[in-house]
């Protein structure tokens, strides 16, 4: 708690929570991220299940869309630093806000596992005459994550001590 | 009156059901912004260099239908909830014109120029750019409406 405490109380971190038009803007950017990025996953996903962008071989929607996907999750990441930061205390006891950051270590365990597997290897995806399963084990379970991330996401307005 | 009444009652005396419509309402708009950003994105010329946009958009519009579907009727769902409190933001109206021309847009500029077999690379930046600042500024606006109230 009083480690909570502490970090909020850092200048810039109080003064940004009790901004009228910072709090917004950086939650605005928060979400708009979730719009333009979240919809390069979930369309790379669907490219892995076979349920859409069928002339565009898996390595380029995976490589073309990397580095944006990069790019976007850097400014989400940073903004959502600084919007839980700005309310530790609030956040702290929150279990939503903690589901989804179990979640979002989950994301990178899912990407530890399946990068050498698909997304690094996707020339093999392609030669293969139908989608390996991998790839489409990799696809649901990115799109289960994803969702529970801005699921809980939303939920933590809703936790109540 | 009465359906604004029943979905007022619903969203508002159960638990599950607001939040339910809110996540609706963010993986819907997720999607639809998302798949239309990907068009844009091609048109921009920063990413799936090996297909045409027509080709892009031909792929991403019926998630882009579905999606803005949920979107709309989540977020009427969620305005009727709460009527007295929208009519009074300031930010509220704005986001709806906004939303009005981004939805004419999309279906009208936005398709027929993303379409073209050859548009000069300055026309499908220029309405690329336009689309992705229309989108933007309605997440933000939805954002806004919460906070200025």
């Amino acid at each position: 708690m009083s480690i909570a405490h502490s970090l909020e109380s850092i200048g810039f971190l109080s003064d940004f929570s009790e901004s009228v038009l910072v709090y917004p803007i950086v939650l605005s950017t928060h979400l708009t991220c979730i719009a333009l990025f979240g919809g390069m996953i979930l369309m790379t996903n669907l490219r892995l299940l076979g349920l859409t962008f069928k002339s565009v071989t898996i390595t380029e929607m995976v490589t073309s869309l990397r580095p944006w996907k990069r790019g976007g999750g850097v400014v989400m990441i940073c903004a959502g630093i600084l919007l839980a930061a700005s309310e530790a205390e609030k956040y702290a006891p929150n279990y939503y806000f903690w589901t989804k950051m179990v979640t979002l270590g989950l994301i990178g365990v899912h990407g530890l596992v399946f990068r050498p597997l698909v997304y690094n290897n996707t020339e093999e995806l392609d030669r293969s005459p139908v989608i390996p399963a991998k790839a489409k084990i990799a696809a649901i379970l990115s799109l289960v994550l994803w969702t529970t991330m801005f699921t809980m996401g939303r939920l933590i307005a809703y936790y109540e001590p | 009156m009465l359906l604004q009444n029943a979905i007022a009652d619903a969203l508002n005396n159960s638990e599950w059901a607001f939040p339910l419509a809110e996540c609706l309402h963010i993986g819907g708009f997720a999607v639809g912004v998302g798949s239309i950003a990907l068009v844009d994105l091609r048109m921009l010329n920063l990413g799936l260099r090996h297909e045409t946009a027509a080709r892009i958009l031909r792929y991403t519009e019926p998630w882009t239908l579905i999606a803005l579907v949920f979107v709309v009727f989540s977020g009427m769902a969620l305005f009727l909830s709460q009527v007295n409190i929208y009519l009074i933001n300031p930010i509220f109206p704005l986001k709806m014109y906004v939303l009005v021309a981004a939805l004419i847009y999309n279906f009208t500029v936005h398709r027929k120029v993303a379409a073209m077999e050859n548009p000069s690379p300055a026309l499908s930046k220029s309405v690329a750019i336009v689309s992705v600042l229309l989108w933007v500024s309605i997440v933000f606006g939805g954002i806004f409406t919460g906070f200025l109230e």
